[in-house]
């Protein structure tokens, strides 16, 4: 009908409002990277009250940090480490078009992140078990400190807000599985592991911090 | 197949995820050395900061990526670091201190 460049074979996932794949690719990274700018001021109003806090109080800190577990905090960290290394070695399977290890780095991802919340879950119940509720709802009596409640505030928030996001990348790690199962992903086409790759690499940096700023005083 | 991304091998991948965990029993056989006071906060921080560093570099990619990118992740890290100094020019020189709630 028309002499259009675009007579040219697209591969079907090109949009017509990009030049080529490239270009869509790198769009599509440039727009996650601005997103993480965001994630991290999100995150930093809640690192910005916990400096502030800190300061005022350090004696707090160091004596309500006991009753976090580092034992658990710490395997935490080594599974959530893992789980970055299995979603750059996802990326790398489909760069290589490997098709069947990025599903099972894929599935390896979402238990170590399954492994996390499990974790988690069983941290938290705890603390509830004993009283120690955020805010005004604090009745443990185990901290001879007037502002405990302050210390359990902002640890309830800071790793719920993180394990928000934990359950957000489950979410999308099970979508990008099961789209890998169905052949959508190859060396031609992985725009979505990359993405979610750098969402899930900067829940791996959040928690790096948390680790050691809640976990590890005194 | 056309694209010229960066492929990182599996030598490197490893390598990287082994010196998180190496960083991060590090991180916790210092907790229990109780250095005083200030110390084990500073080496707690540079410890995560290089791990961060890290996790960004060679599993984000911003080692090979396009500088632009880069330059979002460390704009976001400084207007935090530009609240949290404002803020504590304010709460570090309070009269009383402490605010009820």
């Amino acid at each position: 009908m028309s002499n259009h460049s675009s007579t040219k074979t697209q591969p079907a996932h090109l949009e017509h409002h990009f030049v080529d794949s490239e270009q869509q690719f790198d769009s599509a990274k440039l727009g996650m990277w601005i997103f993480i700018a965001t994630e991290i001021l999100f995150f930093g109003g809640l690192f910005a009250a916990y400096i502030i806090y800190r300061v005022w109080y350090p004696e707090l800190f160091t004596m309500a940090s006991v009753e976090l577990n580092s034992l658990w905090g710490g395997v935490n960290t080594v599974v959530l480490i893992g789980s970055s290394l299995t979603v750059a070695m996802a990326i790398k399977s489909a760069q290589l078009n490997q098709k069947r290890n990025i599903a099972i780095n894929l599935g390896i991802t979402i238990t170590l992140a399954c492994i996390f919340m499990v974790i988690k879950y069983f941290e938290w119940t705890h603390k509830f078990h004993l009283g120690i509720f955020p805010g005004k709802f604090y009745v443990f009596e185990g901290i001879a400190h007037p502002k405990a409640n302050v210390f359990f505030s902002l640890y309830y928030l800071m790793t719920g807000l993180h394990g928000i996001h934990v359950l957000i990348g489950i979410g999308l790690m099970v979508w990008l599985l099961k789209r890998s199962l169905n052949g959508d992903f190859g060396s031609e086409y992985y725009t979505p592991i990359e993405i979610t790759g750098l969402y899930w690499h900067l829940v791996d940096i959040i928690w790096i911090f948390l680790f050691p700023l809640f976990y590890l005083i005194g | 197949m056309n694209f010229q991304h960066h492929v990182s091998s599996d030598k490197l991948l490893l390598s990287v995820g082994g010196g998180l965990f190496l960083l991060t029993i590090l991180t916790a056989g210092v907790h229990f050395l109780h250095l005083p006071q200030p110390w084990s906060i500073i080496v707690a921080m540079i410890i995560a900061v290089f791990k961060a560093g890290l996790v960004a570099l060679f599993f984000m990619g911003l080692y090979w990526d396009k500088k632009f990118n880069a330059m979002a992740f460390i704009f976001g890290i400084l207007f935090v670091a530009l609240l949290v100094g404002f803020t504590l020019f304010d709460t570090l020189f309070r009269l009383t201190p402490h605010p009820a709630f």
